[in-house]
């Protein structure tokens, strides 16, 4: 369990994080959205106790991080990739670690083994590729065994392979009970792995909700029809208070259309006396909605939105470099 | 991968469970002294400290026995009072002046190493409480240079022991003041890496670190010696530099006019190096890692 109230993060001018309050909790994969210099970074590091929050606070399982005795059990965290000294050895490295909390060698074995690092464990990690250094940064986090996991881009250079392996082990991970907080600024890969998801943007929250219940509250439900009468449905969908986003751009009668679900367009061309060839329901994905969170202050302040009741839209100001 | 259907997958806590897997200042120390010697830089730098403070003090050793034999350097060293002394210590101790540029550089990477990797962040992480850090690091790094001062002034006095008691200079540890100088040698390379340390946490970049060090024991006395050949004020500042204070406890005769007493000098090395790590531990503390 992961409680931000509040936090924030200044730097000199430049508000990197925004007051941002959020839970996340255990027993699901929540998902950390947000284009690059959001602040996805930052929040993980003031979780950890590594950065100072210029207001508010962050609590881990019930205290500040900095307070656990043994706060490798309680958090294991991947904050950047081969953040490890390149005259290492992967075996080194983890050892060290191990030991600050007394851990037996053994275990260093095991999340060797677990996250496959095996043949290349006893190589430095100055050769090692981003991929490797990935596995490493994860079997960092793994060695306390820990009941909450802090996991900032875990798939950032990691072969397909290795995507698969990430999103089986957070799943997993979720589904022993604990708490996985990992961010991303792949929005698809959020979408397979996430079952919740903070959208974050400009140092904001800009929605903290279920991932279907973001894709749903965002999307533009649009529909697709095809029709020998374009002009005609067209007038009379406009009369009905639709909206034509792509009109009949290869004059084959393809129109895309938003503001009615694909039932009420059926009844309009009825009504109208015009022929459909095709009628599809448009599913947005995530990635659809996460542009519309992440476009603008204005767009993404939609009623759509508002009326998700469990979404928070908010407006940003202010620069982020 | 694979094998993990059943009980707890990624975890095996059947020998070390949580209730006794915690930080301890012990478990601190153990995982710096591992970090330390897991480089290969840790390795080198030590064998070349060891066997350039053997070979310098045989250089030494053989300029003292050629001036015990020229007799024009027998009248110099009679109306010198510093130079009439030489006994095997000043050829056994002699490697300090370049000991001290590795201890320095090594104990500088200790910590800026874990800066410019970025290994900090993972350190901080396993101990959130950083003066534990910066103190079990300290301590090893202490150690570390005890062990190869001691090691390097064994290494001179067996690659010397010869030579020296050829020209009557054998080292006479009963002698008080030769054991001082030896003793000296040891605390003195301490306080070097301890200051250069505390430089390090403080600069925790390299490269600053290092010209820093370098600048503070090396360069600065250079340039009061130039210095005091025209300004009064010059000589005066020159005794209370950290090395050339701290040097006095390495040296043997007489204190010359102008400089602090051994037990002095040494004094006020380790307060420099006390102050530079209490500015240390205060950043620590209050910066974002």
């Amino acid at each position: 369990m992961i409680e931000a109230q509040g936090l924030s993060k200044v730097y000199g001018s430049t508000t990197a994080v925004d007051g941002v309050t959020f839970t996340v909790r255990p027993g699901v994969v929540t998902g950390f959205l947000g284009p690059n210099g959001a602040g996805k970074s930052t929040t993980m590091r003031m979780i950890m106790g590594l950065d100072r929050p210029s207001g508010g606070s962050v609590t881990v399982n019930g205290r500040p991080y900095v307070r656990h005795r043994s706060p490798l059990t309680e958090v294991g965290a991947l904050l950047e990739a081969r953040a490890v000294h390149p005259g290492r050895t992967a075996r080194a490295h983890l050892r060290a670690l191990a030991a600050t909390h007394g851990l037996a060698d053994r275990r260093v074995d095991e999340v060797v083994e677990l996250t496959g690092l095996g043949s290349v464990a006893r190589k430095r990690v100055g050769g090692f590729s981003l991929g490797m250094g990935q596995r490493l940064g994860i079997a960092v986090a793994l060695l306390g065994d820990p009941r909450t996991l802090v996991l900032d881009e875990p798939v950032n250079g990691l072969d397909p392979e290795g995507v698969l392996w990430v999103r089986h082990l957070a799943r997993r991970l979720a589904a022993e009970g604990r708490t996985v907080f990992l961010s991303s600024h792949l929005m698809t890969e959020m979408a397979l792995t996430a079952d919740h998801v903070i959208v974050i943007g400009r140092g904001r929250i800009l929605a903290d909700a279920p991932v279907r219940d973001v894709v749903e509250a965002v999307s533009r439900r649009a529909v697709t029809v095809r029709t020998p009468g374009p002009s005609v449905l067209r007038s009379a969908l406009e009369h009905a208070g639709a909206t034509i986003t792509v009109p009949d751009l290869v004059h084959d009668g393809t129109l895309e259309v938003t503001g009615l679900d694909a039932a009420a367009v059926g009844e309009i061309a009825l009504t109208a006396g015009v022929a459909l060839h095709e009628l599809t329901p448009v599913a947005s994905t995530l990635e659809d909605a996460y542009l519309e969170l992440t476009a603008d202050a204005v767009e993404y302040r939609t009623d759509d939105l508002a009326a998700a009741g469990s979404i928070s839209p908010t407006t940003t100001t202010g620069d982020q470099p | 991968m694979s094998a993990t259907t059943t009980a707890g997958p990624v975890g095996h806590r059947d020998d070390t469970t949580p209730d006794d897997a915690r930080v301890t200042f012990g478990h601190a120390l153990r995982s710096e002294w591992l970090k330390l010697w897991s480089l290969r830089s840790q390795w080198w730098g030590v064998a070349l400290t060891v066997l350039l403070m053997a070979g310098l003090a045989v250089l030494m050793a053989s300029a003292l026995g050629a001036a015990a034999e020229s007799p024009g350097m027998q009248q110099t060293m009679d109306a010198d009072p510093r130079l009439a002394v030489p006994s095997g210590v000043v050829a056994v101790t002699f490697g300090y002046g370049f000991a001290q540029l590795t201890v320095a550089v090594l104990a500088v990477l200790t910590i800026t190493g874990e800066y410019s990797s970025g290994t900090i962040r993972a350190t901080f992480a396993a101990v959130p409480r950083r003066l534990q850090v910066l103190s079990a690091k300290l301590l090893v790094v202490a150690a570390t240079t005890a062990m190869l001062a001691v090691v390097g002034l064994g290494a001179a006095w067996l690659a010397t022991a010869s030579m020296l008691s050829a020209d009557g200079l054998a080292l006479d540890p009963g002698d008080g003041e030769q054991l001082r100088a030896l003793g000296g040698t040891v605390a003195y390379l301490v306080a070097v890496a301890a200051l250069s340390f505390g430089i390090g946490a403080l600069w925790r970049s390299t490269a600053a670190a290092i010209a820093t060090a370098v600048g503070v024991l090396l360069v600065l006395p250079l340039l009061l010696q130039v210095l005091a050949g025209s300004a009064a004020w010059a000589q005066d500042v020159y005794a209370y530099l950290p090395t050339v204070a701290g040097e006095r406890v390495i040296a043997t005769g007489p204190t010359p006019d102008g400089l602090l007493a051994p037990g002095a000098g040494f004094a006020l090395l380790a307060g420099y190096a006390v102050a530079v790590l209490a500015a240390a531990a205060v950043t620590a503390r209050r910066r974002d890692a």
